[in-house]
């Protein structure tokens, strides 16, 4: 699987600008408005990376190349749900460190001071849309795919406005909080559920 | 012993199925593997490479089963196409950084000895290499992680005829080794003419013959004869036969049947591996 994780990182070092570019406008767009933009930089910058990493694989029909080398396609599969998890701690680590230090070079932002449990909450909710998106990215042939990806990130933008509002609205009541604990329980399970199915989905897919 | 061993294998598609097919690829010869376009030779491929999976029937490949130990059996093959998947936006130098941490056997040195020989940039870019160039890399590829069995799926078609030889040559350099074996699809025979040992034949997803190149070019003949020899049993003898108004030229399966049949009245000729594909896939009458 490191193997796979290298593969990734080297067929994606010259696109890599393009995550810290979905970063940048992300955290320009979202800072002043949202106080939950700690959220909604991190995990759209994280899934946009996810996205990135499956789009390259289906590119080339690089799966057909992939399938070749000495390695199980359930690999192929886990290191996908692996790299999900590295995109997802990585750019909500990077995005609470440039949330903390806003808060201390302009105050005037107004941010809130952000916890563990919102570092936790926002992986999870990063582990779940991809719990819900690589089962249906490897179900779907090339076409689809890139249809898949598309619309992930279109419903992003779309959704983020009132997603935020409902977020707002329920960690003001301290449900939030509760739930932090809750999730992970659940988020694992999800995704442990939607990484078996992504390999049965994928086993028998001709190439 | 056997370098692949199919047996029984049967995959339905919509407008297309594979029948029953059952094949061995003897181990320390080259195969060809002929047959028309859409004649299953690509879909019989990927079936030894579990790139898709049968609907009945198994596959062996070096002595271990498809696709339980398909990692130990990618370890020993190589693939070799003008269509390998690569990211094509990586130079050859980022692609083999890719690739060769995948294999046990990789030897950097005979990769980089290979680039030189085939002229290959290290920092080319995949996108900017020719047809010919691609497959030159991906045979860099396989026989630099140490390939035991290399599968190739039509790998000279569009390739100039200087490379063409040149790329026969070294897998007959390769055969060198008693180990080895090659499958190699085309529908290009005269490739074949030159460096197989073994013909498979595939037309309409079913399993023609299997034999030494040397036994089919001697026992099917091209019979070429006047009209007035032709009724409707003696058609029954031919493959395939093609009618003029001067005369007919037919391949037969049996030369030596043929030559009690027709005596001196005809002339016969030995045939290519075109012949016996063209006659075969034609079959019946062809009207000139």
């Amino acid at each position: 699987m490191l193997n796979l994780l290298r593969k990734d990182f080297i067929a994606l070092k010259s696109s890599l600008w393009i995550s810290v570019l979905h970063f940048v406008i992300f955290s320009v767009t979202f800072m002043p408005q949202l106080d939950t933009s700690l959220y909604f930089i991190g995990i759209i910058t994280a899934f946009a990376a996810l996205s990135l990493g499956t789009a390259i694989d289906i590119k080339n029909n690089s799966h057909q190349f992939l399938i070749t080398l000495p390695i199980r396609r359930n690999q192929i599969i886990l290191a996908k749900y692996a790299s999900a998890v590295i995109y997802a701690v990585f750019w909500i680590v990077v995005s609470f460190a440039v949330h903390w230090l806003a808060n201390i070079i302009i105050p005037e932002l107004g941010k809130p001071n952000y916890s563990l449990a919102d570092i936790i909450i926002s992986i999870e909710i990063t582990l779940v849309l991809a719990s819900i998106y690589l089962p249906l990215f490897y179900a779907l042939n090339k076409k689809g795919a890139t249809v898949i990806n598309s619309l992930f990130i279109v419903s992003f933008i779309i959704f983020a406005q009132p997603t935020t509002y409902m977020i707002n609205n329920i960690n003001e009541s301290g449900f939030l909080n509760q739930l932090t604990f809750l999730f992970p329980v659940a988020t694992l399970a999800l995704f442990g559920a939607s990484y078996y199915l992504t390999t049965k989905l994928f086993a028998r897919r001709a190439i | 012993m056997n370098a692949i061993e199919i047996r029984k294998i049967s995959k339905a598609y919509p407008h297309f199925t594979i029948d029953e097919v059952s094949l061995d690829v003897k181990q320390g010869y080259i195969t060809g593997l002929i047959g028309p376009n859409g004649a299953g030779k690509s879909t019989l491929i990927k079936l030894m490479l579990g790139m898709i999976y049968p609907d009945s029937g198994t596959v062996k490949v070096l002595g271990r089963d498809m696709p339980q130990q398909e990692v130990d059996i990618k370890q020993r093959v190589g693939i070799v196409s003008d269509e390998g998947g690569y990211y094509d936006h990586l130079t050859i130098h980022d692609t083999k950084k890719l690739i060769a941490p995948f294999y046990e056997k990789w030897n950097d040195a005979k990769f980089n000895r290979y680039l030189e020989h085939f002229e290959l940039s290290p920092r080319k870019k995949i996108n900017a290499l020719s047809k010919g160039m691609k497959i030159k890399f991906s045979l860099a590829i396989a026989l630099s992680h140490e390939a035991e069995l290399l599968i190739m799926d039509e790998p000279t078609s569009g390739l100039d005829p200087v490379f063409r030889r040149e790329l026969l040559d070294l897998l007959a350099d390769m055969m060198l080794e008693e180990k080895n074996s090659i499958i190699f699809s085309t529908h290009i025979t005269t490739d074949l003419d030159r460096i197989a040992d073994y013909i498979a034949f595939l037309n309409r997803g079913k399993l023609i013959f299997n034999e030494a190149k040397d036994d089919v070019l001697n026992r099917y003949a091209i019979v070429k004869g006047g009209p007035e020899l032709l009724d409707a049993d003696i058609r029954k003898e031919f493959v395939g036969i093609r009618e003029t108004s001067i005369g007919f030229e037919g391949l037969v399966d049996n030369k030596f049947t043929a030559k009690q049949l027709f005596g001196s009245y005809v002339v016969m000729d030995k045939p290519s591996l075109e012949d016996i594909m063209y006659f075969t896939v034609k079959g019946g009458r062809i009207h000139a």
